[in-house]
């Protein structure tokens, strides 16, 4: 009797075991392809979309040391299809392996098929997909998606999901580009009060890009000369209700990332103009932002006044016309530039959102709400339409937390 | 092998409390409240625990009268052989139904989000025997299992929270009154049923060590519940804004949206596990209660052979509906429209006739005796 059970229970667990493969959802690395970038055209054919798909091989860099396999680390396939769902599908009859959107990173729309009113309801089959995550980015591409894709190539990460993730991640960082993940698009177009910035991107370098000031550029502007690759994160694509309307350039997009205090911007590098003589026009800081901006409202009266505070900590890290630093005048002099450039720049900025994009490029409406007390008060007060008209003020707090490493340096070395 | 009657403590019989009501935070309830306040769905929680806090309290007060005995023991003392049966009876149909639709609810988020190609039966078949199995070991089994589990559940849970607020924004809980306050009131007074397994919860009063303990564990549990359901509406609310109400199961979208910076970026099995054993333990205790009710009704002593039989028949029941949405959409909130106001009703009517009956003096004159 006790042997019986002894068998019985040894043989339950055995069955256990079996079920530890997933039943039906048993998955070999082998047999998987995961996408990690999607693009998305439109197409020639009526009522279908062009999907790209960038597949990884999971097998290459998986394994530590030599013995790796010399795999592809991608593959690229374009066609056209109904759907980015379904495509899965039809993808299989080119691709060997099962495609999974398990890994998704990045969807890549071209700027054509971005300003097709179209592409939200494209998009919107996300949200059904039960494979794609929500913090996948979403990136506009001034090229055919499927061109793009097929012109990055990256020299240094040859694994596509790392070489978007640090891309994307440093980018965001630095300011250059806004964090557009798909969970900030649904989000911001479900609102519908502010308009939505989508990272801008290119694999196609312009012939001959006119010279801009420090990040005024969109992608693919900037001229750069070496060997490197050819695809670049800078600026933003506009979104209005899902549809693109427009593009700010690397510096609006880091101006946006200043004043949204909901996105995850480090620290940056900036140019600020040199109000001190000297043959250099400017001398660059490092703006740190950590704490969150101060909005003030004043919504009663038929223009509305926003105030806007935005504590900002500087380091100086280079001084070109070798001032005293130590010296309490130069630094209140200092300190005056950077807060009326930041002042002027931002207003003029934000001027341009009203007259041009017609919108708040950040959720600036979540600080409006709070002067309502229900939802009918404020969907009544109407914020797209209050914001075009509205009166913006903004006072940066300038805090300079380190003049540099040798502050006292002085002019004679000049003359 | 006739099991003993241990008894449950007091710890044992809040962490399933905790288990039963509280794991409805992470289905669609929050997405359900939403829909229905917008941004103020977090009062709906808090104002229909106030709303159900009378009956409860009623029904506790007239359980005092009578030491040791289950609900389904009072309600035929109270209200008569036959009426008492009846009475019973409905209790014991709306549980059955909210309990096959609640646990075919599961396996659909299960499968959902976890294993999409596993057909849906399986999944379910699974879910079912593994609590007939945890059921059929008996409460105290039950009991002291879900206070092991307890609390990593809770702090899995509000790790959850706490990493989703990475991305989310306070000040989409303005304007603070959201679809009106008249509106709020309104709902909450709909959604009682969120609490109706603390109804189902009094069956279990002969397992714990004396009444005082299950008074006073029935408030803590309450307490903590209505927090918590509250709590996590608020969280998921700051996280999704207006794209809640169109999300199917927000805890299971936010555990896969969160990451631990760019080295861990996928953790949503490590929230999964955890989950998925405190659901296990729901449903264990659910079954086991609803067993009780059975064996209640039809007089049948070792109900707990039952367990496999009634298991057997919610999954047939629970695999009648054709898909998740008729599920989600259609027949939970059904059965929690009716059984809302039919448990306080019921409620209402045995402290009615408590008082009519002249219990309450009773139990006074015995006192003083």
């Amino acid at each position: 009797m006790q042997k019986t059970r002894t068998v019985c229970k040894f043989l339950l667990i055995v069955v256990i075991a079996f079920s530890l493969t997933g039943c039906w959802d048993r998955e070999e690395m082998e047999d998987k392809s995961y996408v990690i970038g999607l693009g998305i055209d439109r197409s020639y054919h009526k009522g279908k979309i062009k999907v790209t798909m960038l597949l990884a091989n999971p097998e290459v860099g998986s394994q530590q040391g030599g013995g790796g396999s010399t795999e592809k680390p991608r593959e690229i396939v374009s066609f056209d299809a109904n759907d980015i769902i379904a495509a899965k599908v039809t993808a299989n009859s080119v691709v060997s392996r099962i495609i999974s959107y398990d890994l998704l990173k990045i969807i890549v729309v071209s700027e054509e098929f971005a300003k097709d009113p179209k592409f939200y309801n494209i998009l919107n089959d996300v949200v059904f997909d039960k494979e794609i995550r929500m913090n996948a980015y979403l990136a506009v591409s001034k090229e055919k998606a499927a061109k793009y894709f097929l012109k990055n190539k990256p020299r240094m990460e040859t694994r596509p999901h790392k070489y978007f993730q640090y891309m994307i991640d440093h980018g965001i960082e630095n300011g250059l580009i806004p964090d557009s993940t798909l969970f900030r698009f649904f989000k911001t177009t479900d609102g519908g009060a502010d308009l939505f910035l989508a990272m801008n991107t290119s694999a196609v370098r312009e012939k001959h890009p006119k010279f801009k000031g420090e990040d005024e550029y969109f992608a693919g502007q900037l001229n750069a000369s070496g060997e490197f690759d050819d695809t670049q994160f800078i600026g933003s694509a506009v979104f209005r209700n899902g549809v693109m309307i427009g593009k700010l350039t690397g510096q609006e997009t880091s101006m946006v990332n200043i004043l949204d205090d909901t996105t995850n911007m480090s620290d940056f590098f900036l140019d600020i103009p040199n109000p001190f003589p000297g043959k250099r026009k400017s001398f660059a800081v490092r703006v740190i932002k950590k704490e969150n901006n101060q909005v003030k409202m004043d919504l009663k009266g038929s223009r509305p006044k926003i105030f806007i505070s935005i504590p900002l900590k500087f380091e100086i890290m280079s001084n070109p016309s070798r001032i005293d630093f130590a010296k309490r005048k130069n630094q209140e002099v200092l300190k005056k530039q950077i807060a009326s450039h930041f002042k002027t720049e931002l207003e003029k900025f934000l001027k341009k959102t009203q007259k041009e994009l017609k919108g708040a490029p950040y959720p600036l409406s979540f600080y409006a709400r709070k002067y309502f007390g229900t939802n009918q008060e404020f969907e009544k007060f109407n914020w797209t339409k209050s914001y075009l008209k509205a009166e913006i003020s903004v006072y940066p707090e300038v805090e300079i937390i380190d003049f540099g490493k040798s502050p006292k340096k002085n002019l004679k070395v000049e003359k | 092998m006739k099991q003993q009657r241990g008894k449950l403590g007091i710890r044992e019989y809040v962490s399933i409390a905790i288990m039963m009501v509280g794991l409805k935070a992470t289905e669609e309830t929050p997405a359900r409240l939403y829909n229905m306040a917008q941004n103020a769905a977090w009062m709906i929680p808090l104002l229909s625990a106030v709303f159900f806090f009378i009956p409860l309290f009623l029904l506790i007060k007239t359980m005092s009268l009578f030491k040791g005995e289950n609900l389904f023991y009072v309600v035929q003392k109270l209200l008569g052989r036959y009426f008492g049966f009846f009475v019973c009876l409905v209790i014991f149909v709306l549980s059955s139904f909210a309990f096959s639709f609640d646990t075919r609810d599961y396996s659909n988020i299960i499968r959902a989000f976890y294993f999409n190609t596993t057909p849906l039966l399986v999944l379910f078949a699974i879910l079912m025997t593994i609590c007939a199995y945890g059921a059929k070991k008996g409460i105290q089994h039950i009991g002291s299992v879900s206070y092991l589990i307890i609390f990593y559940v809770i702090i899995s849970f509000i790790v959850a929270l706490l990493l989703s607020t990475q991305d989310s924004n306070i000040q989409a809980l303005l304007p603070i009154w959201g679809a009106g306050k008249l509106a709020i009131l309104k709902q909450s007074s709909q959604r009682i049923s969120m609490f109706a397994e603390f109804f189902m919860l009094t069956m279990l009063v002969p397992y714990l060590k004396s009444n005082k303990e299950f008074r006073k564990g029935t408030w803590i549990a309450y307490f903590c519940v209505s927090i918590q359901t509250s709590v996590a509406t608020l969280f998921f609310i700051c996280l999704m804004d207006q794209s809640l109400g169109g999300m199917g199961y927000p805890f299971h979208t936010t555990i896969r949206y969160i990451s631990l910076g760019s080295y861990i970026p996928n953790i949503e099995i490590f929230f999964f596990v955890i989950w998925i054993m405190g659901v296990f333990i729901r449903f264990a205790a659910f079954l086991y209660i609803i067993a009780l009710m059975f064996g209640h009704i039809f007089k049948i002593k070792d109900f707990e052979y039952l367990i496999p039989l009634l298991a057997t028949l919610y999954l047939l029941i629970g695999n009648m509906p054709n898909n998740p949405i008729e599920v989600a959409q259609e027949l939970k909130p059904l059965i929690g429209t009716i059984s809302g106001p039919v448990f306080s009703a019921i409620a209402l009517l045995l402290w009615l006739s408590a008082l009519l009956k002249g219990e309450f003096k009773h139990a006074k004159n015995k006192n003083s005796m």
